[in-house]
């Protein structure tokens, strides 16, 4: 629940008076292995691996696709049971899969579509997601090895769901957030994760949301909050991928009419850890109003997360 | 008018100095400052050796004293009053001289006989006076200000001790009523962009009056007004310094070389001296300017005896941010000002006793409104508050007490709402601080000062409160920090031979951080498992340390000498900042049981020679600095992450050394005057826990910085100012590579401070033009034309910031818009200039 840097944002806003592009001369460096994996309750793990690349490098499509790692061994253990991952590429797949494929690993559908983007996962059903169990992963690639440790937390259901029109907008009587009461467990070190899907037909006559979507800083912890009730709410997130024809004065806002599924995460601290660093770096780039910090991965000898999942649904009927 | 010498700025004359004995006791490992911290010896045993040496210092003078007579008294300015620091009396026959001091207090023991004293201060005609000395004489000397007396721009070169005389390193003081004729950003004089034109004093980007000393960081400059600290001397993110031209009379600088008498910070000692008010009669002054007036207000209270001044500063709403804020640009809502007040009144009780009280209250408050759907909206008030009351009693002739009680007040807040969902954030700090400081006139070659200091500081770490709707989270209150601090200190300027004087001094000082206090336990995941609490006074760290200052001067000839210093000092206070520039969200903190004490340790040496009979000043200094136990936030801490832990819980800590050479090459007197100073310096930091561990360099690490300050004098009407300044670009951290997450790009950052952006470099000009002083009246009798000088007087300054509109880098961020897949994806790097050229009008009077 960042909500401070909007207005360091802001602020340069206010005071820059001109700006121009520039060339900058950066070091070269050794590219990492950065692992995107997740495993929730129910479903198999999924690993997307990629490599860092200089932040200046070519940005076409083929640069971009040749990030994604092939090739690599990728084994996860829950202890009992250890499996060593599928390479699953996007140019094995049917088209017709490719949007639940971009749905289930959150990749982009026009990457998977045109370039042959390879993922990890297990295909034969033999390690599946379960509440409080404990996940360990190995990656092997590029001469290098990572690996992690997460657990899937138990889930935690809100108490309930709502819409309420935007406050900010009092000549508006359509647009409006989701609000939710939540009953945090009375222990310390519950984290959430908050995402929302819709599901009412769009313009194009298919769901408005391909898939869920998490708003920016969609995650919190309890350390403020811990054995509260209490309400809060989201905006609505950003499809990273969206062609830009979304109505701009809807942007952030769910719309009286909607009906929205939401899906609320229960993770572990450190994974919580990560995605609010990883909130923060996307938001800075570099600006000087934080001291630039990395997002703190929980992978061993790489970068990105592990993060186990486990998911409470509601659904909310968008009325006045 | 401009002021025929020295330019606002002057290497002062032979004042005190900071010293220190170097009489080490075994306490002092320079190199190990964990040992040193262990081996911290009894206070008690401090305190026997400062005693011991102050009643040597003492006994010596008295002995020697006898048969000999004193002269003593004040000097002011005969117009207003008001007291004249650093005027000398020079005693022609035996060739030396004493200043006054900051209450316009002298005194001068010698043998019986005959003596002609001059009395001298820049900008005044000379007093010129035959004593006969049989017994103790008390002698005030009011001194008429030249430029009242002479119609011409004429040069009237005041020759005093200077540069070559004393003991002096790294002290500069600034004569705040001749900086008008300098360029300043929007028109607004700053005392401390001044100071920042000194080599040795870095800034820390445009516009910034931040004070970064020969390698210390913000935090480590003892700022203050009237004898109260400030903590927070900014405006407006660093863009002004509290600090109101109109209220401020005097201020002096120590970058290296601290005298004993001030303690508390590693780096230097800013010491500014409010105006007293004018005791003669009532006058004005103010200014309209771009972006602020002005409007101060003095006069007697009870005439000779007591006088008041009330001097008040604030902005003119939104005119920073309006252009910015468009109609329909969805800021609208925001705004930002601030405002400052400085009272101070005087009296004179009898010819031995004078009070002083003195306030500061100044504030800033930012609002946002942010343009798009859902974003939060803010308030920002911050600011600080002094008060301080103090009593000058003269014991005797050769003795002078100044006895003060302090109270500063710096807090900070930031509201946020949204939706329902509301955030705020205070901290704070709070002092009450008493100071007695004697000053012992013991003969013309000894000036000896002792005294002794207690505060006690109330912390307000950061505090969070957050209410969704009626729900109010548990966030605790956060444990104040409450924390005593003493000191007691001995210092003497004495002149061992004609060619050697010497400063040495002790400061002896100790702190403890005590309760009330809730400490939280934290298991080693880093969840909270419970508290432990202190009772009031429960002492849970305490720290002493004996500090060692020292500093001589060794003459080759008339116009040339040698100087070397050496001090030691700790601080008990931390900075701990979350952002690269100055920012309200950067709290105080007091050392503890994690937090250590910073040390910092400074050696110079400096060769220093005038030219054409003082026309022209000149110096090489060189220094090398140890600062250990330095501070930051760890890797990607927020402001609220602070709530419901201890106050150390986010720190990592370190050290650092900077070393460097100055050049300052200055004309003092002539139509044409003004400085060139030059510092080649590095300033690096070593964090175990930043970096890798690896050393970088700190943000205010500038390999070459050059400052050109002109002045000319057309004529009485007309003056023109230049500045010109060049620094080696700023280190900044910056993205090496990129990754994706989510689909979104994430940066990997490798180096802190890595990449050095471009050079700064800038020229600004101005020119001020003095309306007539006189005016023609005919004598309705006679028909006689005679030319009267006018009540009220008044100029304009035409000033141009950044003359030849220098982009200079303020920041550097990358941005990347696009989708990869829809082949629209691009990063670029994008530089943010704060100024382009800028020009500015300012409206001045008096009457």
């Amino acid at each position: 629940m960042n909500r401070t840097l909007p207005l360091l944002a802001a602020l340069a806003v206010l005071l820059s008076s001109c700006e121009k592009e520039i060339t900058v001369d950066l070091p070269e460096t050794e590219p990492k292995l950065v692992v995107e994996g997740t495993i929730e309750v129910g479903g198999p793990p999924i690993v997307i691996l990629t490599r860092t690349q200089s932040y200046f490098a070519p940005t076409d499509l083929n640069s971009i696709a040749a990030i994604f790692v092939k090739g690599a061994v990728v084994v996860v253990s829950d202890g009992i049971t250890t499996d060593t991952l599928d390479q699953v590429c996007s140019s094995q797949i049917p088209d017709s899969l490719i949007d639940e494929a971009a749905a289930a690993t959150g990749l982009d559908p026009d990457l998977l579509a045109s370039a042959d983007i390879c993922v990890y996962t297990d295909l034969g059903n033999q390690l599946i997601g379960v509440e409080g169990r404990t996940y360990s992963l190995y990656v092997a690639a590029d001469d290098k090895v990572c690996t992690s440790v997460t657990s899937i937390p138990h889930a935690v259901a809100l108490d309930s769901t709502w819409f309420r029109l935007a406050q900010d907008e009092p000549d508006d009587d359509t647009l409006g957030f989701i609000w939710a009461t939540l009953s945090d467990p009375d222990t310390m070190g519950n984290a959430y994760r908050w995402y929302a899907k819709r599901i009412n037909d769009g313009s194009d006559g298919e769901d408005k949301d391909d898939s869920f979507i998490a708003p920016f800083f969609s995650v919190f912890e309890d350390r403020y909050v811990n054995g509260l009730t209490f309400d809060f709410s989201y905006n609505r997130g950003d499809d990273p991928y969206a062609e830009e024809d979304e109505d701009d004065a809807e942007n952030g806002y769910f719309k009286v009419g909607d009906t929205v599924v939401v899906r609320f995460a229960s993770i572990g601290l450190k994974e919580y850890q990560f995605y609010n660093s990883w909130y923060n770096n996307v938001a800075s780039q570099g600006d000087l109003f934080s001291n630039p910090a990395n997002a703190r991965s929980n992978v061993d000898g790489g970068l990105g997360v592990w993060a186990g999942y486990s998911y409470a649904y509601d659904t909310v009927v968008c009325q006045p | 008018m401009f002021p025929e010498d020295e330019w606002g700025v002057k290497l002062v004359v032979g004042a005190w100095r900071n010293g220190a004995n170097n009489g080490s006791n075994g306490v002092f490992t320079p190199d190990d400052p964990g040992n040193f911290a262990r081996r911290q010896q009894p206070m008690l045993r401090h305190l026997r050796h400062l005693l011991a040496l102050l009643l040597l210092l003492v006994a010596s003078r008295t002995v020697r004293a006898q048969e000999r007579f004193t002269i003593s008294g004040y000097i002011t300015d005969s117009a207003s009053g008001e007291a004249l620091i650093g005027a000398s009396v020079f005693v022609q026959e035996i060739s030396k001289g004493v200043p006054a001091n900051v209450y316009g207090f002298y005194s001068i023991t010698l043998d019986p006989g005959t003596y002609t004293l001059q009395v001298r201060y820049l900008g005044y005609r000379d007093i010129v006076r035959r004593v006969d000395l049989r017994s103790d004489t008390k002698l005030n000397f009011d001194m008429v200000d030249a430029a009242t007396v002479i119609r011409e721009a004429e040069v009237v070169g005041r020759k005093g001790k200077g540069n070559t005389e004393s003991t002096d390193m790294g002290r500069v003081d600034v004569d705040v009523q001749k900086l008008r004729t300098l360029p300043a950003v929007f028109g607004e004089v700053d005392v401390l962009k001044v100071v920042q034109l000194i080599p040795g004093v870095k800034t820390n980007g445009e516009g910034n009056s931040g004070l970064y000393v020969r390698g210390g960081g913000p935090d480590q400059n003892l700022i203050l007004l009237d004898d109260a600290t400030v903590y927070n001397a900014s405006h407006l993110f660093g863009f002004f310094s509290v600090f109101n031209a109109d209220a401020v009379k005097n201020l002096e600088l120590y970058k290296g070389g601290m005298p004993a008498q001030y303690g508390g910070r590693v780096s230097s000692v800013l010491d500014i001296t409010m105006k007293e008010g004018n005791d003669q009669g009532f006058h004005g002054q103010g200014g309209i300017g771009l972006i602020s007036s002005r409007l101060t207000l003095e006069g007697p209270l009870v005439k000779d005896r007591s006088s008041f001044i009330v001097s008040g500063r604030r902005t003119y709403i939104d005119v920073l941010t309006k252009p910015f804020l468009k109609e329909g640009s969805g800021f609208a809502g925001s705004g930002y000002y601030f405002y400052d007040l400085n009272a101070k009144a005087n009296y004179r009780v009898s010819d031995k006793d004078r009070l002083y009280l003195s306030g500061y209250f100044g504030r800033d408050v930012f609002d946002f409104k942010g343009p798009d759907p859902g974003d939060p909206t803010f308030r920002i008030p911050w600011g600080n508050a002094t008060v301080s009351a103090r009593w000058n009693h003269v014991f005797g002739p050769k003795l002078f007490m100044n006895a003060t009680a302090t109270y500063s007040d710096y807090d900070f807040a930031f509201q946020g709402g949204q939706d329902g969902f509301n955030f705020s954030l205070i901290s704070g700090i709070r002092d009450f601080g008493l100071k007695v400081d004697l000053a012992q006139y013991a003969s013309v070659r000894h000036n000896l000062k002792y005294g002794g200091q207690y505060i006690n500081h109330l912390y307000t770490p950061s505090t969070v409160v957050v209410e969704s709707g009626d729900v109010a989270f548990n966030i605790d209150e956060p444990s104040k920090l409450r924390a005593h601090e003493g000191a007691l200190y001995v210092q003497d300027e004495f002149e061992a031979t004609d060619r050697l004087l010497v400063n040495a001094g002790l400061r002896l000082t100790t702190f403890a951080h005590v309760g009330s206090y809730t400490e939280y336990l934290v298991n080693d995941q880093g969840l909270t498992t419970g508290t432990r609490e202190y009772a009031a006074g429960d002492r849970i760290a305490s720290y002493t340390a004996l500090e060692p200052r020292l500093s001589a001067r060794w003459k080759l000839d008339k116009s040339s000498s040698i100087k070397a210093s050496f001090n030691r000092g700790q601080q008990y206070v931390h900075l701990a900042s979350f952002s690269s520039v100055a920012l309200p969200t950067d709290v105080w903190i007091p050392s503890g049981a994690n937090v250590k004490p910073l040390i910092g340790t400074q050696y110079a040496a400096g060769y220093f020679r005038d030219f054409a009979d003082r026309m022209f000043e000149t110096s090489v200094e060189v220094y090398y600095k140890d600062m250990y136990n330095l501070i930051e936030y760890a890797e990607g801490v927020q402001p609220q992450d602070n709530g419901n832990a201890n106050y150390d819980a986010n720190l990592v800590f370190g050290d650092g050394y900077s070393y460097g050479a100055e050049l300052f090459v200055k004309k003092r007197t002539g139509r044409l005057n003004g400085w060139v100073g030059y510092t080649w310096s590095k300033t690096m930091r070593i964090f175990p826990d930043i970096n890798g561990g690896e050393e970088f360099p700190s943000r205010w690490d500038r390999r070459h910085d050059l400052s050109v300050v002109v002045g000319y004098d057309l004529s009485k009407r007309w003056q023109f100012g230049a500045v010109f300044v060049y620094a080696t670009g700023q280190a900044v951290t910056l993205p090496v590579n990129r990754y994706w997450i989510e689909g979104q790009l994430v940066s990997e950052y490798t180096e802190r401070n890595g990449y050095r952006m471009a050079p700064y470099h800038r020229l600004d000009l101005s020119a001020t033009l003095n309306n007539r002083d006189t005016k023609e009246v005919k004598d309705p009798t006679t028909g006689e034309v005679k030319e009267v000088p006018r009540k009220w007087h008044s100029s304009w300054t035409f000033a141009v910031y950044n003359a030849y509109n220098r982009m200079n880098p303020y920041f550097i961020y990358f941005d990347s818009e696009g989708v990869p897949s829809q082949g629209n994806f691009q990063v670029v790097a994008k530089q943010v200039s704060l100024f382009s050229i800028l020009p500015s009008i300012t409206w001045n009077f008096r009457f």
